[in-house]
């Protein structure tokens, strides 16, 4: 079947990385499957329990994932555009350090730092200049939404100096 | 900026000496709820009565109190300026949701309030009274659905002891969850259902307007002010209060569990901690000591029994 | 005194100088609050709903229905210029909002908004003054079978969001209706999908997935662009207010999105959002430019930001008819009337009309202020798409983080946070629609609750769901939505054919 890569006839080659979404499917459907074996079966009067309805869901996404396979082996994904990789690690990096750094170093400094990072991530790699103006502003918000609006942000040393 | 001066006084007294008398309370509910509300009355009573100096309100919500339970017992323990507010929901919360912590992994201290269940149907019902509604349970109990609050909470418990009581296989009752009385209301007031179970609170304006039935209510004796006899007189023996207590953190001494105890007693007696009672409408039941500790073992076994009856804990 | 006259004294209140400054200060603060994104109305509402309370009843009662209608407003406004929706009732005006804004179109997006939201206010406010009782009797025959009924209708339309294909929009929908499932099950208090966490017991929130799909999904997808990626977003292109054709086209979805969100709205089984679902269906069947729609068509921001707003007022029916508040904004309201000594039940209307109508006029006050402060601020939005990229996405990233953290300190919230953000990053890499992941996790519980429900009532017997006259219709309208395009088509199909035999006579 496949003609490996001469597109002779028109015919795209299978797309791998779909295939995973295929497969990614199916294994959320599998952890469904299981969950909903280990639930009692309470049915009441409405015959339809707590486990019904999960397992129907699980069984359109067996479904789904076999359409998905299909058009994946058959190349119909739409092109995607090249990613680049290092501004989504800047990002993720920066909500990573904020949730690590939250209960620890309080919302301004660990908010800063995700800011600065973002900002990084958009071309901005200036960090001596982002961050102190990400955790200026992100004290600004604090002192606005936890000091007046009783917002429950975490609060850290630098938050301590001004409450 | 005067503003930030108190705070940061008050702060600082939290971070760095908190004296005997400063506590922090736990609300596991959302803002608004009863837990909450109760936990915000204490707060204000605590302070203006001088009892405390500085008390603090965390809401920490979740699966009917449960995460709340959890996060307290594992947190504080041996803290004794650390208190949770929970309640009957709390009992049957652990149960269904096979929580790892229990009653028991925290310091009961006192019941403070509690609210009893009102049994209503439909203005234009044919059932007229409460033992017409039993009538009609016991001749097919699926033909009657109760509408109430969360699966295996109060108002849930409740009707399985009633069918009980009754006679009436607890697993055949008819029992449609709803999220919260309101839309519980809905449903009775749209005549969906054959009867609602709610605290009498969720349904007294309607009671009031004459657009819903009051048949029962669930406490020991008549309550003044409510038009309505108790299950009791029935026949059936079913007294169910949707109570609400206040705990202390795991690991205290028994020095420390008698000065918070002797806290919550001079907070339950104070003229300002009365007064919210009236104003909110909520019964005062307070007990405290032996004898809310035997209370409290009653009910979670009453509450584990008739939770299994139902099927709703294996 | 009768209803009218009720009315105007409200009115005549309201009017007071001192009163309008304080909607002017409501208004203000609710959309200056309720722009950030992640910040939705029932949040702002909360945060602001203290300031309130400083003022006398009449001049708080006020000022508190300014910052709802502007709290509502303002999450509209991030959604259409920066794609980020910040709560379920704006998901749908970011669809085809935001394709407006990078056109350079986002000023008659913003402003087809605003009237769109006044108008419909407008006429929501005053029904829920003369109509709230009749209503409230037709939302209470509305039970378990009529919602899964109207459930139904609501999951048809969906697939009008689903973009271009069918299998992508699908499995958008149903990565959205597994997610719904995790969580304790409301009619037998089993925890289901949840594997022992938790924090896991409550379910999926729907702002945190709105916030991570959209707003975090998109500042991923737009930061790998690199520099190549869309050039810069041209602000304004053309007019920066509503031409004539966009008056034109703008008219009747808005009177259809608040006939259809006023009473989808005083249902009292929440899904308020739903409305903003059916008429942005209603508006891409109807109307006369389909190839716009996925590119940026008015009707597609002027139907549901009016069905939003109309269902806002919608939702004050059971609340002030019933005392039942069917969502979280109307659950802090409800909060904020007891404030003032408004307790909301059966005899509200007839106990306490001063309040009652005081609250009406307020309404009607501030959704005018809203409509004054905002239309010349369109020109000022608008300049928010010229910040540089890095400050304009940095910002969006703090706020979207500060609404998850404020409503819920957890490290694990913010787990989910980043976890849904990385996921919708990668659907919008194959092309999958967000949109559908939102509703299916909206709409999912909501389905299987009252399906759940009406048959328990009746005791597991099926018929019941299609024995009701409502339920029947609703059944039958679901279905023509879906079979009707089909019919269609074959018969288009027969037409040329039979035009092809008669050509060749």
């Amino acid at each position: 079947m496949n003609k490996g890569n001469t597109p002779l006839n028109g015919k795209r080659r299978p797309d791998r990385a779909a295939l995973f979404i295929a497969v990614f499917l199916a294994a959320i459907a599998a952890i469904i499957f299981w969950d909903v074996s280990r639930l009692a079966a309470i049915a009441s009067y409405s015959r339809i329990g707590p486990a019904t309805v999960p397992f129907v869901i699980a069984c359109v996404l067996v479904v789904l994932a076999i359409w998905t396979a299909f058009e994946a082996w058959r190349g119909d994904f739409p092109e995607r555009e090249r990613q680049e990789i290092g501004p989504v690690v800047w990002i993720v990096g920066g909500l990573v350090a904020q949730l690590l750094l939250l209960k620890v170093a309080g919302f301004s400094i660990a908010t800063g730092i995700l800011f600065a990072a973002a900002a990084a991530g958009f071309g901005k790699r200036k960090l001596w200049i982002t961050l102190p103006v990400g955790i200026a502003l992100c004290l600004g918000v604090w002192l606005i939404f936890a000091g007046l609006l009783q917002l429950s942000l975490p609060a850290g040393p630098l938050e301590h100096l001004f409450l | 900026m005067k503003q930030f001066l108190i705070a940061s006084i008050l702060a600082g007294a939290v971070a760095f000496s908190a004296s005997a008398a400063d506590y922090t309370i736990i609300a596991p509910a959302n803002p608004g709820g009863g837990w909450d509300q109760t936990a915000r009355s204490m707060q204000t009573s605590l302070q203006q009565e001088g009892i405390s100096g500085n008390v603090q309100v965390q809401n920490v919500p979740g699966a009917g109190g449960t995460i709340g339970l959890a996060q307290f017992a594992s947190q504080s323990n041996g803290n004794p300026n650390a208190l949770i507010v929970g309640g009957y929901v709390m009992v049957g919360a652990i149960l269904t949701n096979k929580s790892p912590v229990s009653l028991k992994d925290v310091t009961p201290i006192a019941r403070l309030t509690g609210e009893y269940e009102a049994i209503v149907v439909p203005a234009e019902s044919p059932l007229k009274t409460f033992g017409d509604l039993v009538e009609a349970l016991k001749k097919d109990p699926g033909a009657v659905s109760w509408a109430g609050g969360s699966a295996g909470g109060t108002d849930h418990i409740a009707v399985g002891l009633i069918a009980k009581a009754a006679g009436v296989d607890p697993t055949k009752i008819n029992y449609i969850a709803y999220s919260g009385g309101g839309e519980a209301l809905a449903a009775i007031l749209g005549n969906q259902v054959t009867a609602g179970i709610s605290g009498y609170g969720e349904f007294e304006s309607q009671v009031k307007s004459g657009t819903l039935r009051l048949l029962a209510v669930s406490s020991d004796a008549r309550i003044d002010g409510i038009d309505a006899p108790t299950i009791k007189e029935s026949g059936l023996d079913v007294v169910v209060q949707n109570w609400r207590m206040v705990a202390a953190a795991p690991g205290l001494s028994d020095e420390q569990k008698a000065a918070v105890t002797a806290d919550i007693e001079k907070l339950a007696k104070s003229a300002s901690w009365q007064e919210t009672l009236k104003t909110k409408g909520w019964q005062d039941t307070y007990l405290a000591g032996p004898a809310f500790e035997e209370q409290l073992a009653k009910d979670i076994s009453a509450t584990e029994t008739i939770l299994k009856e139902i099927g709703l804990v294996q | 005194m009768n209803t009218f006259e009720f009315l105007l004294h409200g009115l005549s209140i309201a009017m007071q100088p001192m009163n309008l400054l304080y909607a002017l200060i409501g208004v203000t603060l609710g959309t200056a609050v309720g722009v950030l994104p992640g910040i939705g109305p029932a949040l702002t509402v909360a945060l602001l709903l203290p300031v309130t309370y400083k003022l006398d009843p009449a001049g708080s009662l006020i000022m508190f229905a300014g910052i709802y209608y502007g709290g509502m407003y303002g999450g509209s406004t991030t959604s259409i210029l920066l794609n980020t929706p910040g709560e379920s009732s704006s998901i749908v005006t970011a669809l085809e909002g935001n394709k407006m804004a990078r056109a350079g179109r986002g000023g008659p997006a913003l402003a087809t908004a605003a009237i769109g939201s006044f108008v419909a206010g407008l006429i929501a406010t005053i029904a829920l003054a003369f109509i709230a009782p009749f209503v409230v009797k037709l939302a209470l025959v509305f039970g378990p079978r009529e919602y899964f009924a109207l459930m139904v209708l609501a999951f048809v339309t969906v697939s009008s969001a689903f973009g271009d294909s069918t299998l992508r929009g699908l499995t958008s929908l149903f990565i959205g209706l597994a997610l719904a499932t995790i969580g304790i099950d409301q009619l037998t208090g089993q925890a289901r999908l949840s594997f022992g966490v938790p924090d896991l017991l409550d379910g999926i929130e729907v702002t945190t997935l709105a916030v991570a799909m959209f707003a975090i999904g998109e500042s991923l997808y737009i930061a790998a662009q690199g520099d190549r990626g869309p050039d810069k977003v041209e602000a304004v292109k053309g007019s920066v207010w509503m031409t004539a054709a966009d008056w034109a086209r703008s008219w009747k979805p808005w009177l259809r999105g608040t006939a259809i969100g006023f009473p989808i709205g005083a249902m009292p089984a929440g899904g308020a959002e739903i409305g903003t679902f059916l008429s942005y269906a209603t508006e891409k069947r109807l109307t006369k430019h389909p190839e716009e729609f996925g590119n940026g068509a008015i009707e597609g921001v002027a139907g549901p930001e009016a069905a939003n707003n109309a269902s806002a007022a919608g939702t004050l029916v059971p609340l002030l008819t019933l005392g039942l508040p069917t969502t979280a904004t109307a659950a802090i309201m409800l909060a904020g009337f007891q404030q003032y000594g408004l307790q909301p039940g059966p005899l509200l209307f007839a106990t306490n009309p001063q309040l009652v109508w005081g609250l009406i006029a307020s309404l009607l006050i501030a959704n005018l202020m809203l409509l004054v402060l905002n239309l010349p601020l369109v020109g000022l939005w608008v300049r928010l798409l010229t910040i540089p990229k890095p400050w304009l996405y940095a910002g969006i990233l703090l706020f979207a983080t500060l609404g998850t953290i404020g409503a819920n300190p957890s490290p694990f919230e913010l787990g989910m946070l980043l976890a849904f953000g990385l996921l919708g990053y990668v659907m919008r890499i194959f092309g999958y629609p967000i949109a559908p992941v939102v509703v299916g996790l909206i709409l999912g519980p909501l389905a299987e609750q009252q399906l759940r429900r009406a048959l328990s009532i009746s005791q597991g017997d099926m018929t019941v769901l299609f024995t009701s006259p409502i339920a029947a219709v609703l059944l039958t309208i679901a279905a023509a939505a879906l079979i009707v395009p089909l019919i269609l088509r074959a018969r288009g199909r027969g037409e040329v054919l039979s035009q092809l035999a008669a050509s060749e006579d």
